[in-house]
């Protein structure tokens, strides 16, 4: 067990997958001869050569196509996107081609692709570079999305995506990437589907993943402090989301609010909020709370940035909310 | 066209149904003979069946609503029918029919709540409105759990919404329901010389005390318990009653158990004096149709079949299930059904026809060392035998005084039916057929 950070850990992963395997190559605009826009693909052109390590022009279109295509004629790629905003040049590719693939072709071709890049509140650098698009590829069906919230969980999963036969959304985010954590030694994999929960507690259920893990793990803090004892699960895979894990928590609460740092309105927590009141709805004691970054664009100023994301005092009022205080 | 399902007569004094839980959801296919929802009744809760195929359009009621019988609960489209153009083409929405009487303002500031919000803005200050009763889908599983009437809940949530602490405290004791609200009790005695209008208890000196004090508890009434209340008062207050009493020498009867009970052994049968005497009663009531009667204000019914109720206790209170054609029964037949009917009480599992339909009714209290008592006719029935246990007593036997089993039974009968000289003739009846239960052959 030592400490990386988020980004050194998804090179590791990138790193022993192609040493693992040489059908694994990654492709991206800027990933060979600059280390990558976010540093997290740094020596791996050194390493694996420009075969392996591929930089493309600002084309995420084409360069997703030829990545579906490599696929399905049985190679690996992972596909970098600079910032997943720029995923949406490349959706039609990402939704039409690589999500139906199996399914069109009657299962003769599988799309083992890796779409992998930052994505969420980046620290100033406006709307079009902000965007949280997990809703959007969670509704598809035949795509994996998982958003790991630390560097073993960045790990685990990205190695768990390399090897997956089917194609998956793998979101980072912009402000993880220098977050240090401990990593476990040699092989490892984290499970698509299961989530963590990272602290027990009895009285209502934190639900959430990727960034904002933080703010709801410190609002728990304190409201331990106050003498509420929260529950807080990282849901780390998306789609498939980990619903058993879910309403066991909430069958023991009674309560949950579901922290977010997508757009409101349709967004994840909608999703899942439907399927606990489905599940378990005479266990609830409140109605389902979300808190989800603020129904606008992401504006480039620091301080309005900031304001309209999940934090620990909009998580504290949406808890004495439901917890009736 | 579409079928309209109404809510069903489960028991024979049912007048309306709490819709305790549905089973079934808008878009369910169903089929008859499936059960619908949960149904608590003012005897126990029940499952209401489907009669018909079919898909459900539209439901008119939510889970905790008071629906009274044969009001409209749910619309089928059949077989070709489009359910949502069944749903869109229902009418008259039916609001429940009867509805538990909502407590009064628990702000007592006078303001009546509307009688049907037109919009739901979280905003009203009361926990009532529209004699809806705002509750945590939590609260409200805990207090059908519970058998509690959400209504008599004080709720702290937003809106006045009942949430679980709110039923937990209710229960606790620690809460009382806004309409029942009396006047607080000074927590303690002035130090001061003041004496209180209404004193508070002295608090007894620690000395004295050698237990753990008792504590005061409000229990609130459940819907069986009120039932049992209405139909108790209404039949002590509307009945003119008479009272029969015999002494039974039971010796032989005991004997003819005791022998009876070694022969059942192997099958695992155990007849109790009670089987005997539902036996007898329904024998006896062959021979005295007087007794297996209603009565109404213009006729009084004389029934075809002797089905026989037997009283059981439960915890929450007293329900009576029936014994039906008791008088075609064999003594292990009755054995079997009564243990059969007072299982299924005690869990909660009885079918509708296994609480209507009864004729007579016996109350057994033996088992409780009981010398002698009188039960409340079960109305409509025109009289109930209390059963007392059966005990050595001092007998006069010629001149003589020896020792025999006896139990006095009593009859209760409804004057305005019977009259003295025919409950005492079928008490006599009864007398013989269990002093000499050979009798019972014949």
């Amino acid at each position: 067990m030592s400490a990386f950070s988020y980004r050194e850990a998804l090179n590791q992963a990138m790193t022993e997958e192609m040493d693992r395997d040489d059908r694994v190559f990654l492709m991206g605009e800027e990933v060979a001869e600059y280390d990558g826009a976010y540093k997290v693909s740094q020596g791996m052109l050194k390493r694996f050569g420009p075969r392996r390590v591929i930089d493309t022009p600002i084309s995420e279109e084409g360069f997703a196509g030829i990545g579906i295509g490599a696929a399905m004629v049985g190679l690996r790629p992972i596909i970098e996107f600079m910032t997943f905003s720029f995923s949406l040049v490349a959706i039609d590719q990402i939704v039409n081609n690589a999500a139906n693939v199996r399914y069109m072709s009657g299962g003769q071709f599988a799309v083992p692709i890796v779409f992998r890049g930052s994505s969420g509140m980046a620290g100033c650098l406006g709307a079009t570079h902000s965007h949280r698009l997990e809703a959007w590829y969670a509704q598809i069906p035949g795509l994996t999305v998982v958003m790991p919230a630390t560097p073993a969980d960045a790990k685990g999963l990205l190695k768990t995506a390399i090897r997956s036969d089917d194609p998956v959304i793998f979101i980072e985010h912009e402000v993880l990437y220098h977050e240090k954590g401990d990593i476990p030694d040699g092989d490892h994999t984290v499970p698509f589907g299961k989530a963590e929960v990272r602290r027990p507690g009895k009285d209502v259920s934190l639900i959430t993943y990727s960034r904002s893990l933080k703010p709801t793990l410190a609002a728990a803090e304190e409201l331990a402090a106050q003498g509420v004892d929260a529950e807080v699960i990282d849901l780390r895979s998306i789609r498939p989301l980990d619903l058993d894990t879910l309403i066991q928590s909430v069958v023991k609460t009674h309560r949950a609010v579901i922290v977010e740092e997508d757009w409101p309105y349709c967004g994840l927590g909608a999703g899942i909020s439907d399927r606990i009141t489905r599940e378990v709805f005479d266990e609830l004691d409140a109605p389902i709370l979300r808190v989800a970054s603020a129904d606008a664009p992401i504006p480039y100023n620091k301080q309005l940035e900031a304001s309209m994301l999940p934090s620990v005092p909009r998580i504290l009022a949406a808890v004495n909310d439901v917890v009736y205080r | 066209m579409p079928i309209e399902v109404t809510m069903p007569k489960l028991s024979p004094t049912m007048e309306s149904g709490v819709i305790a839980q549905w089973l079934v959801k808008v878009g369910d296919a169903i089929k008859e003979g499936d059960a619908l929802a949960d149904i608590e009744t003012d005897k126990a809760t029940m499952q209401m069946k489907s009669y018909d195929d079919g898909v459900i359009a539209h439901i008119d009621h939510a889970a905790g609503d008071e629906v009274a019988l044969g009001a409209r609960v749910m619309v089928l489209a059949k077989k070709g029918e489009d359910p949502k153009q069944v749903a869109a083409g229902v009418t008259g929405a039916k609001k429940p029919e009867a509805k538990a009487a909502a407590p009064a303002d628990a702000a007592g500031n006078g303001k009546r709540p509307a009688e049907e919000p037109e919009a739901d803005d979280g905003e009203e200050a009361v926990a009532v409105s529209g004699g809806r009763v705002r509750s945590s889908p939590l609260a409200r599983k805990i207090a059908a759990e519970a058998r509690i009437d959400l209504a008599r809940v004080p709720g702290t949530g937003p809106g006045g919404r009942i949430v679980r602490r709110d039923v937990e405290d209710f229960l606790a004791g620690k809460t009382q329901a806004p309409a029942a609200k009396a006047p607080a009790p000074p927590k303690s005695a002035p130090a001061a010389a003041t004496a209180p209008a209404a004193a508070p208890r002295t608090p007894i000196p620690a000395a004295r005390i050698s237990t753990a004090p008792l504590e005061e508890k409000r229990i609130p009434n459940s819907r069986m318990r009120k039932t049992i209340a209405q139909r108790m008062a209404q039949s002590k207050q509307t009945v003119p009653e008479i009272h029969v009493t015999v002494d039974v020498r039971v010796d032989k009867l005991a004997a003819l158990r005791e022998t009876l009970n070694k022969e059942l052994a192997a099958e695992k049968v155990k007849l109790s004096v009670g089987d005997f005497v539902t036996k007898a009663v329904a024998v006896a009531l062959r021979r005295h149709p007087a007794l297996n009667a209603t009565f109404e204000p213009d006729a009084i019914i004389r029934h075809g079949e002797v089905n026989i109720g037997i009283a059981v206790a439960l915890e929450e209170g007293l329900i009576v299930p029936v014994l039906h054609h008791a008088d075609e029964l064999g003594l292990i037949e009755i054995r079997r059904g009564s243990e059969g009917l007072a299982a299924a009480a005690r869990g909660g599992s009885l079918a509708g026809e296994q609480l209507s339909g009864g004729t007579f009714t016996i109350s057994n209290l033996g088992m409780y060392g009981v010398k002698q008592f009188d039960a409340i006719i079960n109305l409509p029935e025109v009289a109930i035998l209390a059963v007392s246990a059966a005990e050595k007593r001092p007998v006069v036997e010629g001149d003589a005084i020896v020792v025999g089993t006896v139990m006095s039974l009593t009859l209760s009968a409804d004057h305005r039916a019977v009259d003295g000289a025919t409950a005492a003739d079928f008490m006599r009846t009864l007398k013989n057929l269990l002093e000499e239960p050979a009798r019972m052959l014949l």
